[in-house]
């Protein structure tokens, strides 16, 4: 059995430590266009790992995740200048997680592709109701004065993905991961065995939500107004679930494959053909999950393996 | 507000409303119901559909009955398409059925994506519509536009005959008990894949239909197909998924619904009461509330 501290002296966590210090000096080497860019791969990383943790392991894909990076960013904008942003960007990870936990009861009953477009059709029901909520109170869009800098918004950023990865590593290699994995495979012949098979989603369910309630503080506090159609696009679902398969869903490395990769695609065409660049990811969604359903993560095995016998 | 809840204009359009519901998700039905593979990108065949009527009736003066028929044959096309290039190998994958559900969804996701930025890489993204038989006719007080009157009366007419269809030709019959069930129509000598791509294109075909039917009345844009394909989805859960006639009911029901919850509220509520029905049936009763239940 690999124990967490075993996994820490693998060579994947040392570059994922030189990484994100390399990334930390974004701001000071490259300037503020491309720690703009650092910020948004750290985010995308962060959630897309958050996401791996239910989604990966369980088999159960959420296509709202959505939901908790916009109740995140919309308890960081209501609560700003009455809470100290140091409590308001945990609290947004906090209610995404109760909200996680309070719908997860009877959402995880719901299998299959049932589940899928439950969750779906939660985040969009959540969506209109705070549109409604903020129609009704005159509020259609918050404008943030004063936020902190995007440097310093950045290291929080690298503390989540640091977080999310962390997590995932503890959660893989303990008993509790494992129990996971075994209800992707076959949810009934984990039930058999003994596994707690609805607490067990629950609690990874409900963990899956802290940091992208968090990141969509962050990122409230970055673009310094909130509007609720913008936090709550079910694009950012989209986007997250295709860097996950891209990247690898069941392997740690997944989310930075993806995100990296799919980063460096909107660098080279959002600006200038947003169009031809959403065309791009929803063809390389469909390539990777009939091609390549484990991702470019088990690309790099297969060519490590060949390499070593070869 | 009785004097409005009575109103024959009321129920009107309520009808126009359910009627295209009704087509909309008997499109959806016909591919869950054969091959059990939920098409999120359904809407977007729609916004395909509106789009060829649209632009054949501005730039040639064809009008949209004839344009529908074209309209019908590019989605079938673009459905074609899809069941040879990735559809038919997913289904005859060795996954477990729940994967090859789940991975279909995140494959329709893509080429829904895909179609919405193409055809607003091509046409850009703003909204588009063209006016056709908007005179309006009075009947006993009740004012119809002829192109409502006209969705109406294309909608029953391609509902029936699909029913018919189904009902009273051998061919029908056997997607009926594919529908119905599929190992036992394969024990009975039915040729099931043939039956599944004649039921995906045809799908897809209605989608079309509808589309070019919504164009007639409505603004046309890249995105206007994804608020279709969520009340499709709701309408096939409420009316039972697979079921082809309680589809058809269900349809209806929503669209009266809608109109009704909208007139007595605001407008601001339609998505809230969509997405509200679509997740509490879901949670509630996932085998549909005409339904049977039915585990494949």
């Amino acid at each position: 059995m690999t124990s967490a501290f075993s996994l820490l002296k693998t060579r994947f966590v040392w570059f994922l430590f030189a990484g994100l210090l390399l990334i930390a000096q974004v701001p000071s080497i490259l300037g503020s266009y491309w720690t703009l860019i650092a910020l948004n791969l750290m985010m995308w990383v962060a959630i897309t790992q958050s996401w791996t943790l239910f989604s990966g392991m369980t088999g159960y894909i959420s296509l709202g995740h959505v939901v908790f990076y916009g109740v995140g960013a919309y308890v960081v904008a209501s609560t700003f200048n009455t809470i100290p942003l140091w409590l308001a960007v945990p609290m947004g990870g906090i209610a995404a997680a109760l909200l996680a936990l309070v719908v997860s009861v009877p959402v995880l009953r719901v299998r299959g592709p049932y589940f899928v477009i439950l969750t779906f059709g939660l985040a969009e029901l959540v969506k209109f109701s705070i549109l409604n909520l903020e129609t009704v109170s005159g509020k259609s869009s918050r404008l943030l004065f004063g936020t902190p800098s995007i440097e310093i918004l950045l290291y929080c950023m690298i503390g989540l993905v640091v977080l999310a990865t962390l997590t995932t590593l503890f959660v893989t290699c303990s008993r509790f991961g494992r129990g996971l994995t075994v209800i992707r495979e076959d949810e009934v012949a984990a039930a058999t065995v003994g596994v707690p098979v609805l607490r067990y989603k629950i609690i990874a369910y409900t963990i899956s939500a802290i940091v992208p309630g968090m990141a969509g503080g962050l990122m409230a506090l970055k673009s310094t107004y909130f509007e609720v159609l913008q936090v709550f696009n079910p694009i950012i679902s989209f986007t997250v679930v295709t860097m996950a398969i891209i990247g690898g869903s069941g392997d740690v490395r997944g989310p930075f494959l993806g995100a990296v990769f799919l980063v460096l695609l909107s660098e080279l065409f959002w600006t200038t053909a947003p169009q031809f660049y959403m065309i791009l990811v929803g063809l390389f969604l469909i390539l990777f999950v009939i091609f390549a359903p484990n991702g470019i993560a088990a690309f790099l095995d297969k060519l490590q393996i060949s390499r070593k016998s070869g | 507000m009785i004097e409005i809840l009575i109103s024959p204009q009321l129920a009107f359009s309520a009808l126009v409303l359910g009627s295209l519901y009704s087509l909309i998700a008997l499109g959806l039905n016909l591919v869950y119901g054969t091959m059990r593979l939920l098409n999120i990108a359904h809407g977007d065949l729609i916004m395909i559909g509106a789009y060829t009527t649209f632009w054949i009736f501005t730039l040639t003066g064809i009008p949209p009955f004839v344009g529908l028929p074209l309209a019908a044959g590019i989605a079938a096309a673009i459905g074609a398409i899809l069941y040879f290039s990735i559809f038919r190998r997913q289904l005859s994958g060795i996954d477990r059925v729940e994967r090859i559900e789940a991975n279909s969804l995140l494959l329709f996701f893509g080429v829904s994506v895909i179609l919405q930025n193409t055809v607003g890489m091509m046409f850009s993204g703003s909204p588009r519509a063209y006016q056709f038989l908007d005179t309006v006719y009075e009947v006993s007080g009740l004012m119809m536009t002829g192109n409502r009157l006209a969705i109406l009366i294309f909608a029953a007419i391609v509902l029936t005959s699909v029913v018919i269809f189904l009902t009273r030709s051998q061919y029908g019959l056997s997607i009926s008990a594919l529908i119905q069930n599929q190992t036992a129509a394969r024990v009975v000598g039915i040729n099931v894949s043939r039956l599944q791509f004649v039921s995906f294109i045809s799908g897809f075909a209605l989608a079309g239909i509808a589309g070019a039917l919504v164009s007639m009345t409505e603004q046309i844009s890249p995105f206007m197909g994804f608020p279709f394909t969520i009340a499709a989805f709701v309408v096939i859960i409420l009316g039972g998924l697979g079921n082809i006639k309680g589809g058809i009911i269900a349809g209806m029901l929503l669209g009266f619904v809608e109109i009704y919850v909208v007139v007595l509220t605001s407008a601001n509520f339609r998505s809230m009461l969509i997405y509200g029905l679509f997740v509490g049936i879901l949670l509630l009763r996932p085998e549909g509330l005409l339904g049977k239940t039915r585990r494949h």
